[in-house]
């Protein structure tokens, strides 16, 4: 077992800096990406009409287009603005940098995915509640607080974990596009670095998808739990249980 | 390609008009566009592929034993954890090398396989792929892919058939395997097609990753002709052109999600035809 | 299933194996005035018109393959391909994955490019962004020597590179110094020569497979025709003007 294990615990050392860069890729992008969903998402909503259409344009761009895409489009358009925009501003440094760009496209990309799923989720939302609120007198702000939040939250919580975890896998694509800075890579990139000097395909990708892998279940587990506390106070249904069939 | 237009034409035009026309038609740019052809190729090839693997992934998660249950749910899983680009790039290289490797076992002597330091062991076993071939690997790794999320949405929709349908198919005496091919599979699309046309985009989408796996598809192909060029001899010198071209790029992704929405909208209309379904 | 594995491969080799005469060339395809896609989509370039006369008299039937940089060598390896002639440095680092033909571009130095107006001490060189093309001794030679203190940008290709340059992303670029002449003098002034040369690499030369003797003679054996009759130094001549000549006596 040992000629197995040894170079797989190798493997597992080597990738565990670049899997730093796709983490840091995630947790960057998710805060802005949801604050911007949830705009967008009210924005759709509202009645101003070309508010509305603006938004709705926004979601569909960016949903209806390869994230590949819009990596590579941002940079150059970044790069072409540089001299025009972000050196007057004093900015470039960071504007072009790929620890910079890289969440923020990929936030700008996650907003338009969320907002579709909070928007579903916003007309969704009990009305009967909505109109209790008003009744009581509650200012707008308020109704949102109170009542419109809490359920958008809950009821879009399953779907935006699932949107996580694609936004954390589509971190992958960030350095196939981005120059490279001094020697960062991640795991992509890394376990692709692996394979050109020894070929051994099978091992590294593996070990590359273990770790999306570990990081995934650990983003569902997580989540999961979030989910558990915002339903804390709905009833549970009892888990059915049944005698497993085996056979037949 | 100037060449084609009738001599009216030619006069009529500003010779600024006559020059991009020219440019955005030489040899060049008409590879480019004609490399699109790759991208249609993969994505309907993958949708085959993803349906098939749809079906079977669901039909193994709805059997009687448990380990191919396991097997089934393992695949429709594999989703939730892998990236679609890590099993993109792997797939082909992985198949290269199995096939390459049996090649070895027959072809290679085992000294030669002993002492090899890189691979293949021996120049007999190597296989060299062009670029259909690829194309091909592409698309099966992309069905596969997409086939554990069609799975997931083929084995919910199979399960929304009013079990009443059911019930009475059972009654009339038909076998399992009638009930699944008569009734199930045959009344479950209209509960598909949503979760279906999600897949299509998602697999449309990722058509733009074929770059990866050195195809020269319609990213390739705006990454040179949009870097920029410095010397007169190489073509017309020009500064950096990258983001207009994939602007592009965009425009024609939008544009093919655009005629899918549409063309899925009448679809459904079509399998929905008689059935008590929420118009949407 | 291993005889139905056999039996695709050994499709999948048939229909490759119908040219056994013909050698496939790798080549980069974006690096001008050696290799770069004309107008029509092919590939030209100085490393073209050298590949087509070798094998002209070497009596082989040559295609040429574009192929991106970071992979050109493993590619090669693998099998895709059986010569690389993309403006490649001879380095022993090099040669221990692959073997070389004889040079047939001489060494010339690398120096360093920046934007008009930029004045930067090249030989304390502190908090300057470098761009480099991966994979290339430069980007090797950038690596060891300059690192400390600045920051090392790699790309896919140096016109991307010498975009950021234009776009004012970059400091310097550091690359071939016949690359950079036309670029330079192209340029009307807005990208200047800066720095001082430096010497790497040992001339540029035909890419083989380690243990690949039979097609290195061939190509040594035309090489050497090719430069005593003088046809090697018009091609020079052609592709970079005021170089050489470097080989006819």
């Amino acid at each position: 077992m040992e000629w197995f294990l040894g170079p797989l615990v190798g493997d597992i050392e080597m990738l565990a800096k670049p899997a730093l860069f796709n983490i840091y890729f995630a947790a960057a992008s998710i805060p802005i990406g949801f604050v911007g969903a949830v705009l967008l998402a009210l924005g759709k909503a509202s009645r101003n009409r070309l508010l509305s259409r603006l938004c709705s344009g926004y979601i569909y761009v960016f949903r209806g287009s390869p994230f590949f895409i819009q990596l590579f489009m941002f940079y150059s358009v970044a790069l072409a603005l540089n001299i025009g925009v972000w050196k007057p501003l004093g900015i470039d440094w960071l504007v072009l940098h790929p620890l910079f760009l890289g969440p923020a496209i990929l936030a700008l990309n996650t907003a338009a995915y969320a907002a579709e799923i909070f928007y579903g989720a916003l007309l969704t939302v009990p009305k009967g509640e909505v109109e209790a609120a008003r009744a009581f007198g509650m200012s707008r702000g308020q109704q949102f607080r109170s009542v419109i939040w809490p359920n958008l939250i809950r009821i879009a919580w399953p779907a935006y974990t699932n949107e996580v975890v694609f936004l954390f896998h589509a971190t992958a694509l960030v350095y196939f596009t981005l120059p490279v800075i001094d020697d960062q890579k991640d795991l992509m990139n890394r376990a692709g670095q692996l394979f050109q000097k020894d070929y051994n395909a099978f091992l590294h990708f593996s070990v590359a998808a273990l770790y999306f892998l570990v990081i995934s279940l650990v983003i569902f587990y997580v989540f999961g739990l979030i989910y558990r506390r915002m339903t804390r106070h709905m009833p549970h249904q009892r888990a059915i249980r049944f005698k497993p069939r085996w056979l037949g | 390609m100037i060449d084609l237009l009738p001599q009216w034409l030619r006069e009529g035009l500003s010779e600024d008009v006559l020059f991009w026309l020219g440019y955005l038609t030489n040899g060049k740019h008409l590879a480019w566009y004609a490399s699109v052809r790759f991208t249609l190729f993969a994505a309907v090839a993958g949708a085959a592929v993803a349906l098939a693997m749809g079906l079977l992934g669901a039909t193994l998660r709805n059997s009687r034993l448990l380990p191919v249950r396991l097997i089934g749910a393992g695949y429709t899983n594999m989703t939730r954890g892998i990236p679609d680009v890590l099993f993109f790039i792997f797939f082909p290289l992985a198949f290269e090398q199995t096939v390459e490797w049996v090649m070895s076992r027959s072809l290679c002597s085992a000294e030669e396989i002993a002492t090899a330091v890189l691979w293949p062991p021996c120049p007999a076993a190597n296989i060299h792929f062009d670029t259909f071939q690829y194309l091909l690997l592409a698309s099966v790794s992309l069905g596969i892919v997409y086939g554990a999320f069609a799975a997931n949405v083929i084995f919910g929709a199979m399960h929304s058939v009013a079990p009443g349908q059911i019930e009475a198919a059972r009654a009339f005496g038909m076998s399992d395997r009638q009930v699944n091919w008569r009734i199930r599979i045959r009344q479950m699309w209209i509960y598909a097609l949503p979760g279906l046309s999600n897949v299509w985009m998602l697999l449309i989408k990722s058509t733009s990753l074929l770059s990866l796996l050195q195809i020269t598809d319609i990213v390739r192909w705006a990454n040179v002709l949009g870097s920029p060029n410095f010397l007169p001899t190489a073509g017309l010198v020009h500064p950096d052109w990258r983001w207009q071209y994939y602007l592009v790029l965009l425009v024609f992704y939008i544009i093919l999600t655009f005629l899918s929405e549409k063309g899925f909208t009448a679809l459904r209309r079509r399998v929905g035809r008689g059935m008590i379904t929420v118009e949407d | 299933m291993k005889k139905l594995l056999l039996a695709a491969a050994a499709l999948m080799a048939l229909s490759g194996a119908a040219n056994a005469q013909a050698i496939r060339i790798g080549t980069e395809a974006a690096y001008a005035p050696w290799n770069f896609l004309d107008d029509a989509g092919k590939p030209a370039g100085f490393d073209v018109d050298v590949g087509t006369d070798l094998c002209k008299r070497a009596g082989l039937e040559c295609t040429f393959v574009a192929n991106e940089w970071d992979t050109i060598i493993p590619n090669l390896v693998a099998g895709n391909y059986d010569a690389i002639i993309a403006a490649m440095s001879i380095t022993d680092e090099r040669r221990q994955t692959i073997d070389f033909s004889e040079p047939y571009y001489p060494p010339d130095p690398s120096r360093f490019v920046t934007n008009a107006g930029v004045n930067l001490d090249f030989g304390a060189l502190k908090g300057a962004k470098i761009g480099v093309q991966s994979g290339t001794i430069q980007a090797a030679y950038a690596e060891a020597n300059l690192k400390d203190g600045n920051t090392l940008q790699s790309y896919a290709t140096y016109d991307q590179a010498m975009a950021d340059l234009a776009a004012g992303n970059l400091d310097t670029v550091l690359a071939d110094g016949p690359y950079l002449d036309p670029i330079v003098a192209a340029s009307n002034g807005a990208i200047v020569l800066a720095g001082p040369e430096v010497s790497i690499g040992e001339g540029y030369g035909i890419g083989l497979r380690k243990g690949d003797t039979e097609l290195k003679s061939k190509l040594d054996a035309a090489l050497e025709a090719s430069k005593a009759d003088g046809t090697l130094d018009a091609l020079i001549a052609k592709w970079f003007p005021g170089k050489g000549p470097f080989y006819k006596k």
